[in-house]
């Protein structure tokens, strides 16, 4: 790709009628591969709001067009019936509590990984390294029995210190890299100064390291929100379950109302798509913030 | 000190269920009554006479390499694209993004919709074009199941890899770019000699990403668009685990897969690891 060339080419237009033949060509190409690529990644999620709001026959035989007429009772059914209120809420304190324990301890921890000089830091990373590579399926049994030993099963408790501690390797690896890479001159001087090293860290790093904080409330907040299998094996009741066990349990009791399930799954989606699109700058500076420097 | 919070977490959520579990490999049992130790039969079964475990590390292998060769391909491809200054160039990145947001739930409803035989996008589409020799049930269709769900996770992921890729890109000062074309240098030579070499710290990332992801992170998907069917044409290890320790109570057994799984895995990433770091990047 002429990468470079592109780039002195800031408009399109221009381009078009003012370059050589095989640059336009080239850019018309361009257009035609990212505007495929973006159909077949988006249209399915058209196709599902178009779904959510159709009648049954309408789904059936109209599969790629637009609702015909609109069944806005759809929503209101699928709602109800699917208790999303309820799951809505799980979801959002889980997932908050989740990522406070998960970014005040792993941070702290973090923190000393990278600065501080003790016995056993080399091996206490390695460590954390290794564990990123379990899978939950495969330590879920003695998960489980860990957690009915303390007396947190099925409490959304429980559930938050299942995912802060299983998260803990991988918060703990991203953010070291961020505070490794912060120039400790900055430290050196507020230590002269008298701070002690909690005070150093609360008041100079922790600023710095904004990015990587970030970075690792989009990363886990977005698992969290949308983790499945965890939550159905520590959570049973149904008032405490969060959307995906909720989504997953209307699938299997309804059969077979396809406009619902769209409905629903509309529901859950919407939110979290404009969450996204208002914040999308947060999403990928963060995603690539942490890549590049851990 | 600062340490002490996050090791009791680790310890009690972590390493105790990991060490528990490597115990309970070498035993029997079903959950209820107390562990029978049985040496290391559960993995001399495993290897000597369970068909559908090799069945399923054949998937989980053949599951890995396609979906880290395409995401890490198409997704640097999709950079080299977002990175030009053209107009609505924000719009692709964010609209190819998107399906990273969304939980394998709802992405694997969805998508088991895509496919359904009666009103599915996929077959209507095909119908459209006049294929209708292609029309068939995708994911119950033995010859197609497995690459249907690696399908659906090159959809979800491959905006992923987009974005780290281009903050690769973007990290490349653009002077040597300008350098090469006095020199003349073509597009695919300062592609070959500037943008590829120089993007090597984060390929190498992106790649470890996606093979931790390939065999770890496929439970779910897996699970909510065939769990492991027709046949186990799309059994993975991390499907065959759950149903054996949950469907079945063999908890020993099913212990032992996941170490015999992690095992694997620990020895594909810390040899890659290793030879990233002899050549390019650094930890």
């Amino acid at each position: 790709m002429a990468t470079a060339a592109r780039q002195t080419n800031p408009d399109i237009f221009g381009d078009l009628f003012s370059k050589p033949l095989t640059d336009r060509l080239k850019l018309l190409l361009v257009y035609a591969i990212l505007i495929v690529a973006t159909v077949q990644t988006i249209y399915p999620l058209f196709w599902m709001v178009f779904g959510s709001l159709k009648t049954d026959a309408d789904l059936f035989n109209n599969v790629w067009g637009p609702p015909r007429t609109m069944i806005w009772q759809n929503y209101v059914d699928a709602w109800r019936i699917a208790d999303l209120g309820a799951r809505i809420g799980n979801s959002i304190i889980i997932t908050v509590l989740s990522l406070s324990v998960l970014l005040i301890v792993s941070s702290i921890a973090a923190y000393a990984l990278a600065r501080l000089q003790f016995p056993g830091r080399q091996a206490i990373f390695l460590i954390i390294l290794a564990t990123m590579m379990i899978p939950p399926e495969v330590t879920v049994i003695p998960l489980f029995i860990v957690v009915r030993t303390l007396g947190i099963l099925n409490s959304r408790f429980g559930l938050v210190f299942v995912y802060a501690g299983t998260s803990m390797a991988f918060s703990i690896f991203l953010l070291r890299g961020f505070f490794m890479s912060i120039p400790p001159e900055l430290e050196d001087a507020a230590l002269v100064d008298g701070a002690n090293r909690l005070q150093v860290f609360w008041h100079v790093v922790l600023p710095l390291a904004r990015p990587g904080l970030a970075t690792v409330a989009i990363f886990q907040g977005m698992f969290f929100w949308n983790e499945f299998f965890l939550a159905f094996i520590f959570i049973r009741q149904a008032e405490l379950q969060t959307i995906p066990l909720g989504l997953v349990n209307f699938f299997y009791r309804y059969s077979a109302d396809w406009t619902l399930y769209f409905a629903a799954l509309s529901m859950v989606t919407i939110p979290v798509i404009v969450l996204y699109v208002a914040m999308q700058r947060w999403f990928i500076e963060g995603l690539t913030a942490g890549a590049v420097k851990s | 000190m600062m340490m002490t919070p996050a090791i009791i977490l680790l310890i009690i959520f972590v390493i105790i269920p990991i060490v528990y579990g490597f115990y309970l490999s070498f035993h029997r049992w079903d959950g209820f009554n107390s562990p029978v130790f049985i040496g290391t039969r559960n993995y001399i079964r495993l290897i000597e006479r369970d068909d559908v475990f090799l069945k399923a590390v054949t998937n989980t292998i053949i599951f890995a390499i396609s979906v880290v060769l395409v995401k890490n391909v198409l997704g640097l491809f999709l950079a080299l694209l977002v990175n030009q200054k053209i107009k609505g160039v924000i719009f692709f990145r964010t609209a190819l993004f998107l399906p990273v947001t969304l939980s394998f739930v709802v992405i694997g409803l969805l998508w088991s919709w895509i496919y359904n035989p009666t009103f599915g996008l996929l077959n209507a589409g095909l119908e459209l074009l006049g294929l209708d020799s292609l029309i068939r049930a995708w994911l119950s269709d033995q010859a197609t199941a497995l690459g249907a769900i690696i399908t659906v996770d090159i959809w979800k992921w491959t905006g992923f890899h987009m974005v780290l890729f281009l903050a690769g890109l973007q990290s490349i000062p653009k002077d040597l770019y300008e350098v090469a074309i006095i020199d003349g240098a073509g597009a695919w030579t300062r592609l070959r000699r500037i943008t590829l070499p120089l993007l090597a710290p984060v390929t190498f990332i992106s790649v470890l990403l996606s093979l931790n992801g390939a065999f770890v992170r496929n439970f779910e998907l897996v699970l909510r668009c065939t769990d492991g069917g027709p046949n186990h044409t799309t059994e993975v290890v991390l499907t065959h685990l759950v149903t054996q320790a949950f469907r079945f109570g063999k908890l020993g057994y099913a212990s032992a897969m996941g170490f015999a799984l992690f095992l694997v895995v620990a020895v594909i990433a810390f040899s890659y690891i290793r030879i990233g770091r002899s050549g390019a990047y650094n930890f």
